[in-house]
């Protein structure tokens, strides 16, 4: 593209071809006033405000949609152009009501800063306002359309960010107005309440309900601290609250301008009365308040005395996928260190961490990181997109928008899920079990599995494969074509109830293209997950799919810092940096680092800390920023196992139900009262600074652990997050940039596949087919569990949100059509349902999107009761039934 | 201007007969943007119905790709779109200059005297409708008179209650 030279206000300035005037002048520090104009959004001239005149023929041109063309002379703000400006805003000012004084988006309205700047005080115009009724029925937006000066950044946010389609103009002239379908109230349209167009509305009709009156006092960019994708925000703060998010001004951030539900009003646990502010300890089976000292001295004598008594394996370390690198770094350090246990894990074992490793170790020859697609920005190039198990719009809904958009330009989508979730309408293909389940077969554990390997022997029929990468990258291919062509492809469709005819079709979709795709826990944690993990992994080699810009897996993490947890070495058999434990090169590396030894065995997993403490050989634990008593299935089972331990640390920000059964709780701090870094599901390490101090007597998880440490007898081990990243970058390859951490890392970058791994093979892993398992009669329905996008994982912290437990659905059932005829159910009946392990009573909603045999039970309502139809057994176990589907029966009561 | 905003749901899904099916297949490959088939296949529908349902826009939406909020805001933007039913016979009196000059105001006089009912409004039996409308393009022959989209030229009041006997 060539570039061009042009006049603004004297200034020569020069700019791309293409580039609009309004952009060339922005980009030369020249402003320009203006109402609709958002760089995230396609330009729409609609203010008119960024007028400019051109010098030689006094035209007036709309900077925003005009290109800049060579030899332009522009004034921006020439007599003729502030007279028009002023008009224009006389205009809207005389359409607006006068209440100013009152309205809550008070300092911050870009129509009011324009005006004053424009010396528009007293209007000489004839008021005309044009009142609107006050919308404010749901608890986070409020709209005052009487305030709407029709800039549309609402709806084009709406369309182009977000695609939910909620909103558009209606009617014509003075009464038009942004309002959804059939002008329902909002409540009743396609709007999820993500707030998008409150962040980017310039005037008071959309804002944020709120009690805070007034503008914020200071802002304080950060990290979202609930779902993998990492979503930089702009917390406002005044006094000692966060009283405001939105979507950060940060360029190449994750979500632009956009934010979810729980991004933009979940965050009220910050503020939260249930906030743990004062170290407690268990005396006479009631937790009190002590001091610091003493609780730091009761938690580090006792595990001193448990690991004298015991062993190092009598004690578990359950670190956090919410909690920052740097924390979970020196938590483990800890454990493997001054304890010399490994075992440690996190709550990312929750989402199929397991099978990502089995995934790891096949591709690792590959370098680490090629598994991974990269930047979620790829989607909007990728060639085609597989989704698998994942319901982005509820669990990352910003994933969710990036997803639709690819949609939107034309990329071609194949969903993968029982469930109509919202993707399925932008998708060109749905693959979905057929007919209501057969009473003896647990078909559903086998879907995955048998539509992967079906689409993968139909491509290799129509031998669409990638030949060179095949031969070039992989081992084992000759076997496993002859293992697919010897696929039983009938039995195979009807052990799943598929209809072959989707199948062909997504293999006709497939066909010559790279794949990106996008796996969930539907596929994850379920019985044959790892099958169809590995099946997956065979497609992906097949077509080439990995290490290819764009192309490769998109995990959904619903954790914040799952990979970074991961990376951290806070689980029981790698080390920081991904480090095979029971490889002694690897462990060299860190016990030179620590100038320690770290035991040779990989730890204890989540499941097998849970098992050894019923077992009775495990006697402590120390979790910090975990509530596996809500998170974890069967709670009573949990319950007990917590209880019979001797000792139990809980290092939080909350009063949970896990904080509950502690000996000793510590006070921590959540994203916004401390600094650290998480590393999102793209793979990005983004750095955070306190926005607040922690209240009271609460602090920072990395002072706690190092006092924790000192009081253990390694004073070396107190230190403050810069120290501790420089730790971490000097050991830790893909970390290496992150010490300085002034801009967002990428971990991955350096490992193109094409470039460096000639001589390296992955793998193909034989084919596998599901087996017969026979199921119990006696629990005819498969019950799916999902979260709502209101609430994340088990909700401990979005259900401190008063906000989010009013508006979020109150847990309802959701059965299908003719499950509720037979049944003879409708809407707010109440149902039980009963599994192997527990029963729950729940009112029932009829949906439609529900296939007859299912029904939907939302998690984390409740302090997340659903989780006790569950049965906590490992994944990978053959009886495991998965934690995300289970056998249930289902009757009215 | 009849209410814009009010839409109505027939309980009844809505689908294209075949020849609108058939003219919809048609147009949708002169446009290269999809959406652009949005007025064309509201006009089909209306052609059909006579009105345009809560379902209409919603099976619109759903057969062109398009956000259901997207085609209701071009229904609701263009006045000639109802989306009520209207009356067996739609009465559409012009009051653009020169129908107005040769007083197309005895006309909806004589409607509202007649029929009882103003511009906008649908008679009780649902056998008539009356809506104001802008330039014919008949000007030649004012006031001119369309009735379900056939033209009356050189309208006056005998003529009408000539028209109205037929048609009751």
């Amino acid at each position: 593209m060539e570039t061009i030279t042009l006049t603004i206000n004297g200034k020569r300035v020069s700019c791309l071809e293409g580039k609009s005037i309004l952009e060339a002048a922005e980009a030369h520090g020249i402003k320009i006033p203006k109402l609709c104009y958002h760089h995230s959004l396609k330009p729409f001239g609609a203010c008119r405000l960024c007028l400019v005149e051109d010098e030689k023929t006094g035209r007036l041109f709309a900077s925003c949609v005009t290109p800049a063309a060579p030899d332009m002379v522009l004034l921006s703000d020439s007599p003729q152009v502030l007279k028009h400006r002023r008009n224009i805003i006389s205009l809207m000012m005389a359409e607006h009501p006068e209440s100013c004084i009152v309205c809550n988006k008070g300092n911050r309205c870009q129509l009011r800063m324009i005006a004053a700047e424009l010396g528009i005080g007293e209007n000489h115009l004839y008021p005309m306002p044009n009142y609107k009724p006050l919308e404010q029925a749901n608890p986070f937006i409020m709209r005052d359309l009487s305030k709407c000066i029709l800039c549309g950044k609402c709806i084009r946010a709406d369309h182009e960010l977000v695609c939910a389609g909620a909103i558009d103009y209606n009617s014509r002239g003075f009464d038009s107005r942004p309002a959804t379908l059939h002008e329902l109230p909002l409540e009743e349209s396609t709007c999820t309440f993500c707030g998008t167009c409150v962040s980017l509305c310039p005037t008071g009709a959309l804002s944020t309900k709120t009690d805070f009156a007034g503008t914020p006092e200071r802002e304080s960019n950060s990290v979202c601290g609930f779902c993998g994708i990492g979503c930089n925000l702009t917390l406002g703060i005044a006094g000692n609250m966060i009283v405001d998010v939105n979507p950060a001004h940060i360029e190449n951030s994750v979500n632009d301008a956009t934010l979810c539900v729980r991004g933009h009003f979940g965050h009220d646990f910050l503020n939260s009365t249930q906030r743990l502010t004062h170290p407690l300890a268990r005396k006479e089976k009631e937790l009190v308040p002590v001091s610091w000292d003493n609780a730091l001295e009761t938690t580090a004598k006792k595990l001193l005395e448990i690991k004298d008594q015991h062993g190092p394996e009598s004690i578990a370390f359950l670190g956090s996928s919410k909690c920052s690198n740097e924390e979970n770094y020196l938590f483990q350090k800890i454990a493997r260190t001054i304890i010399e246990t490994n075992n440690v894990d996190n709550g990312g074992y929750l989402s199929g961490r397991l099978l990502l490793d089995l995934a790891e170790e096949r591709t690792d020859k590959a370098g680490r990181f090629n598994f991974f697609a990269g930047p979620l920005s790829g989607l909007e190039q990728a060639e085609v997109i597989f989704v698998l198990g994942a319901e982005p719009d509820q669990a990352a809904p910003v994933l969710d928008y990036y997803l639709k958009r690819s949609a939107k330009k034309g990329t071609p989508l194949i969903v993968a899920n029982p469930k109509k979730i919202g993707l399925t309408t932008s998708a060109s293909c749905w693959i979905h079990p057929y007919g209501s389940p057969k009473p003896a077969q647990n078909f559903f554990d086998t879907f995955y599995l048998e539509l992967i390997n079906l689409i993968s022997a139909n491509l290799l029929e129509k031998n669409a494969i990638d030949t060179s990468f095949i031969s070039r990258f992989t081992s084992g291919y000759e076997e496993y074509k002859s293992d697919l062509l010897s696929l039983d492809q009938k039995t195979s469709v009807e052990k799943a109830n598929l209809d072959s005819r989707s199948i062909k079709n997504a293999a006709e979709t497939l066909t010559g293209k790279k794949i990106t795709f996008v796996v969930g826990d539907g596929l994850m944690l379920q019985r044959y997950g790892k099958e169809a993990m590995e099946a997956l992994l065979n497609l992906a080699l097949m077509t080439g799919s990995i290490g290819y810009k764009g192309a490769g897996f998109h995990i959904l993490s619903k954790e914040n810092n799952l990979v970074g947890a991961w990376d951290m070495g806070t689980v029981p058999g790698t080390l920081p940096g991904r480090l095979m434990i029971n490889n002694e090169n690897d462990r060299n590396i860190w016990e030179k680092a620590w100038k320690s030894k770290i035991p040779q065995t990989k730890g204890l997993d989540l499941y097998q800390m849970i098992k050894k403490a019923e077992e009775g050989s495990l006697k402590a634990i120390y979790i910090m920023g975990e509530n596996p008593l809500r998170s974890l299935p069967q709670p009573n089972r949990l319950l007990k196992s917590f209880e019979s331990l001797e000792f139990v640390v809980a290092q939080d920000i909350l009063f949970n139900e896990t904080v509950n059964i502690a000996d000793v709780v510590l006070p921590g701090a959540p994203f916004s009262e401390k600094a650290g870094s998480f590393t999102n599901m793209e793979g990005k390490i983004q750095c955070f600074s306190p926005a607040l101090p922690p209240p009271k007597n609460a602090k920072t998880d990395l002072e706690i652990l190092g006092l924790v440490a000192e009081k253990m007898g390694a004073p070396e081990y107190k230190s403050n997050h810069e120290d501790i990243r420089k730790e971490i970058s000097n050991t830790i390859s893909a970390y290496s940039e992150t010490a300085a951490c002034k801009h967002p890392i990428w971990i991955r970058e350096k490992n193109q596949l094409q470039d460096n791994m000639a001589e390296k093979q992955i793998r193909f892993s034989p084919v596998t087919s599901s087996s017969e398992t026979v199921c119990d009669d006696d629990y005819p329905f498969i019950a799916l569990f999902g979260s709502t996008r209101f609430h994340l994982g088990s909700g401990t912290r979005t259900g401190q949100s008063e906000r989010i437990n009013v508006f979020a659905p109150q847990g309802e059932i959701e059965v299908s059509p003719v499950d509720a005829e037979k049944m003879n159910l409708i809407k707010d009946d109440r149902i039980k349902v009963t599994s192997v392990t527990g029963e729950l009573e729940r009112t029932v909603k009829v949906n439609s999107n529900i296939r007859s045999g299912y029904i939907h039970i939302p998690t984390a309502y409740n302090h997340n009761d659903a989780r006790c139809l569950i049965q906590l057994v490992p994944l990978l176990d053959a009886d495991s039934s998965g934690w995300d589907s289970c056998r249930v029966t289902v009757e009215k009561v | 201007m009849s209410d814009r905003s009010q839409l109505i749901s027939t309980g009844e899904p809505f689908k294209f007969d075949q020849e609108r099916d058939t003219e919809f297949e048609r147009l949708i490959k002169r446009y290269p943007e999809r959406e652009s088939m949005i007025l064309p296949a509201l006009w089909l529908t209306q052609e059909q119905e006579g009105w345009i349902s809560a379902e209409a826009i919603a099976y619109i939406a759903d057969r062109i790709g398009t956000f259901a909020s997207k085609v209701f805001e071009c229904a609701t933007f263009y006045t000639m779109y109802h989306l009520h039913p209207m009356g067996k016979y739609h009465i559409c009196v012009c009051r653009t200059l020169s129908c107005w000059l040769r007083d197309k105001q005895a006309i909806v006089d004589y409607l509202r005297d007649e029929i009882g009912i103003e511009p906008g409004q649908k008679s009780e039996d649902g056998k008539f409708s009356l809506e104001e409308v802008e330039c014919l393009g008949h000007c030649g022959t004012a006031p001119v008179v369309q009735i379900n989209g056939e033209f009356h030229e050189e309208m006056d009041v005998e003529k009408l209650t000539a028209l109205l006997a037929e048609l009751n």
